[in-house]
């Protein structure tokens, strides 16, 4: 039975290579291509690699995990199909709402949402957004929720734009980066993803310790899983979304789950994302 | 006397092993100046390939963010290379674009984004360079190089505390090192040429202990081994020989000295013996020729017996002079009374006048030996009489004043010559000819630790012998 489906998928990932593979050398069916975001800890090989295993073992076949480093080049790879799949963020998929189709979205502490942290240097008089006016300012990614988004509408509700607000705005490319940022004095403030700084204030507490936060977004929709709307059918792409969601039941599944200080993976739905795209309508508004 | 001896005043078994030692100590500082030195331009190596090492290494990893502007690049790559290169090393680099603006700094705090980076540029020095200055903190600058073009300027700030603990611990080490060395060596090289000079220390301490008589050096203590150093000793040896023979001969012509003297007297005293000998004869014939008349033979037997007292006197007195068994007597008034009947014979045979003042007590003059006493003033004597001649003055004055006894005789004869003067007040070898009397005086004085002065006033000539009067129990 087990054999049967591993053939099955085996051979569903055979005729979709021509349209994910790139490998015109690989012998055998291309691995399927899962692309990771900036938005967790990028440079935890560990993470990766458990990850890569459970997804392996839950679709049956080989997994590569892509590592791009902007959020515009995964949603370019997910459109252009050198991606099969991608862990993104809430802004980008609400981008393309039209081409991409949810595959789940991660649970953490409970639920599938997150906030946006705003934060200072740990000795920073500044409480609010309004103290850091004609600061250096770091943000993630022009393409995050968090770590753009809800900085930039929260000053587009003021009729400001970023570079107008502070002196200096630079874009790291990475939550652990702003962080850096800030933590090195290199800017004053930053706008990053909460669940990235509290993973990051248990792995690596001497970095978070230099910074503070002075403001919570509300609850957002987590960072989803995403695929091409037209390639949801696609039993790879199916197999995926059945592994992710299966990760909570399985050993190699709850390790990844742990190293990701999530609890699971839920199919999850696109009023999630709601307060994503109140904020990209004030932004456009702005 | 000094509290510290002139070094050239020290034993030379002293002086040869501190020479030594300070050599040792020039060649430690030499030495230690060398490593120091080598160390500062291994020091200096290494801060310099560092340096360059870090601003190369930069200059191609920031290339393209540094043209594209991307200060968080520019600061990641800064910051990542920071924790991976000797992290203790680099304080704080800098990187400025073209216009000198800081694009991003490893301490942004220290050096803000878009401020100029020429102060920071003070002090800074190629990394080629880069010299070890002292300070804990040295600047290095160098243009950031893209595709052959200047895009920008690196500036690093090294901390180079390390490398100067490094060298203040050397220098310790070769402080204590060499001292504890040179002063090892030092002791060892004093234990070796101890070793090599003690020939010459015995030699020193021979000539020392002697006194004025050179004792040599037995065979064994001689350095076969040292050709030189044997044959001086073997030199010496014979110089102690050569001067014991010396001795001899002076102690020997010292003693004929006296029967020179008494040679010098025996015509005079002959005269002296002869004459009452014609006297005794007379009386001798008148007690024969007038045996009956008793107040004749006692007068003649009076006679007689005052012949035969002053025949005994003159003899007794040559006797004295003569004896060999004076050595220990002390001097009594009797041996100058003695010394005026040996001498006044030759006073009347020159028809010369004596003046005689001894007024020394017995008490002052038992402090003196006889023997020397009587030597040298009978030689002065008779030197004096010699030279005054016919008709001339003599003199002789014995006196006691505080602690020392002058005798002074004078006499009105011509003077004396220069070689007679060397004879009496110098101590340098005999001139050719001439008796040795005077030397003789010379030699008893000083033997009796006193001096001689000499002075010619109003044609007359002053020989005054100085003797410092010792304890009586010294005498």
């Amino acid at each position: 039975m087990q054999s049967t489906r591993r053939a099955v998928l085996f051979g569903a990932a055979a005729v979709a290579a021509p349209f994910v593979g790139t490998r015109g050398w690989a012998q055998g069916p291309a691995p399927f291509k899962f692309a990771l975001t900036p938005v967790f800890l990028d440079n935890d090989a560990a993470v990766i690699d458990a990850l890569r295993l459970a997804l392996s073992q839950g679709m049956g076949q080989e997994i590569e995990l892509v590592q791009r480093r902007t959020y515009q080049e995964i949603s370019g790879a997910l459109l252009d199909g050198s991606v099969d799949a991608a862990w993104t963020c809430g802004f980008p998929y609400l981008q393309h709402r039209t081409e991409l189709s949810l595959l789940g979205v991660p649970v953490w502490r409970g639920q599938p949402l997150y906030q946006s942290y705003l934060i200072v240097g740990k000795d920073d008089a500044a409480k609010t957004l309004s103290d850091l006016r004609g600061a250096a300012h770091a943000f993630s990614d022009p393409d995050s929720n968090s770590g753009f988004l809800v900085t930039a509408s929260d000053l587009a509700g003021d009729h400001q734009t970023p570079e107008e607000f502070f002196s200096r705005v630079i874009f790291t490319y990475g939550h652990r980066n702003v962080v850096r940022s800030v933590a090195g004095g290199l800017t004053r403030s930053g706008s990053v993803d909460g669940y990235v700084w509290e993973a990051l204030s248990v792995a690596e507490p001497e970095l978070t310790a230099q910074t503070k936060v002075i403001a919570r977004s509300e609850w957002l929709g987590f960072p989803p899983m995403v695929a091409r709307k037209d390639r949801m059918d696609d039993p790879s792409v199916q197999a995926c979304r059945t592994a992710l969601l299966a990760l909570s039941d399985n050993p190699l599944g709850k390790q990844a789950l742990k190293l990701l200080s999530l609890d699971g993976i839920i199919p999850g739905e696109d009023a999630l994302f709601e307060g994503i795209a109140a904020r990209m309508a004030i932004l456009a508004d702005g | 006397m000094r509290a510290v001896p002139r070094f050239r005043d020290l034993p030379v078994t002293l002086r040869v092993p501190l020479v030594m030692a300070g050599l040792m100590v020039l060649l430690g500082f030499l030495a230690s100046q060398s490593v120091l030195s080598a160390l500062g331009r291994v020091q200096d190596a290494r801060l310099s390939e560092t340096a360059r090492l870090h601003v190369e290494g930069l200059s191609v990893a920031l290339g393209p963010s540094v043209l594209r502007q991307d200060v968080w690049e520019v600061y990641d790559i800064l910051d990542r290379a920071r924790s991976a290169y000797d992290g203790q090393r680099l304080l704080l680099s800098i990187v400025a674009d073209e216009r000198g603006r800081i694009l991003a700094a490893t301490d942004p705090r220290r050096a803000p984004v878009g401020e100029a980076v020429a102060g920071f540029e003070v002090n800074a020095v190629p990394p080629d360079a880069i010299r070890m200055t002292g300070d804990s903190t040295l600047r290095v600058m160098a243009p950031l190089l893209f595709q052959g073009r200047q895009i920008g300027q690196i500036v690093t700030e090294l901390d180079v505390t390390d490398l100067l603990t490094e060298r203040r611990n050397v220098s310790m080490w070769l402080l204590f090192g060499n001292a504890a060395a040179t002063a090892l060596l030092a002791f060892g090289g004093w234990l070796a040429v101890a070793r090599i000079l003690r020939p010459v220390g015995t030699l020193v301490l021979a000539m020392d202990d002697s006194k004025g008589a050179p004792r040599p050096i037995s065979e064994a203590d001689i350095p076969r081994g040292d050709p030189g150093l044997s044959r001086l000793i073997l030199t010496y040896n014979r110089m102690t020989t050569a001067v014991e023979s010396r001795a001899e001969a002076e102690r020997r012509l010292a003693e004929r000295e006296r029967f020179v003297s008494l040679g010098r007297l025996s015509s005079s005293l002959a005269h002296e013996v002869n004459n009452p000998l014609g006297g005794l004869l007379n009386a001798a014939d008148t007690i024969r020729t007038y045996s009956d008349r008793p107040e004749v033979v006692r007068q003649s037997a009076e006679l007689m017996l005052r012949g035969l007292s002053h025949l005994r006197d003159v003899t007794r007195a040559i006797l004295d002079e003569n004896r060999l068994d004076r050595i220990g007597q002390v001097l009594r008034r009797e041996d100058l009374e003695d010394l005026k009947l040996l001498f006044e014979p030759e006073v009347s045979s020159r028809a010369q006048s004596l003046t005689w003042k001894a007024e020394a007590g017995q008490d002052e003059l038992a402090r003196f030996p006889a023997a020397p006493v009587r030597q040298v003033v009978l030689n002065l004597l008779l030197n004096a009489g010699a030279a005054a001649g016919q008709n001339g003055i003599v003199g002789l004055s014995v006196a006691a004043e505080q602690d020392r006894l002058a005798i002074e005789v004078t006499d009105s004869g011509p003077g004396l010559g220069q070689a007679d003067l060397d004879r009496l007040l110098a101590s340098g070898p005999l001139p050719p000819g001439g008796g040795v009397g005077l030397r003789l005086v010379h030699d008893l004085v000083r033997g009796l630790g006193g001096e001689i002065q000499h002075e010619r006033k109003d044609a007359r000539t002053y020989v005054r012998v100085i003797l410092p009067m010792k304890d009586s129990s010294d005498a």
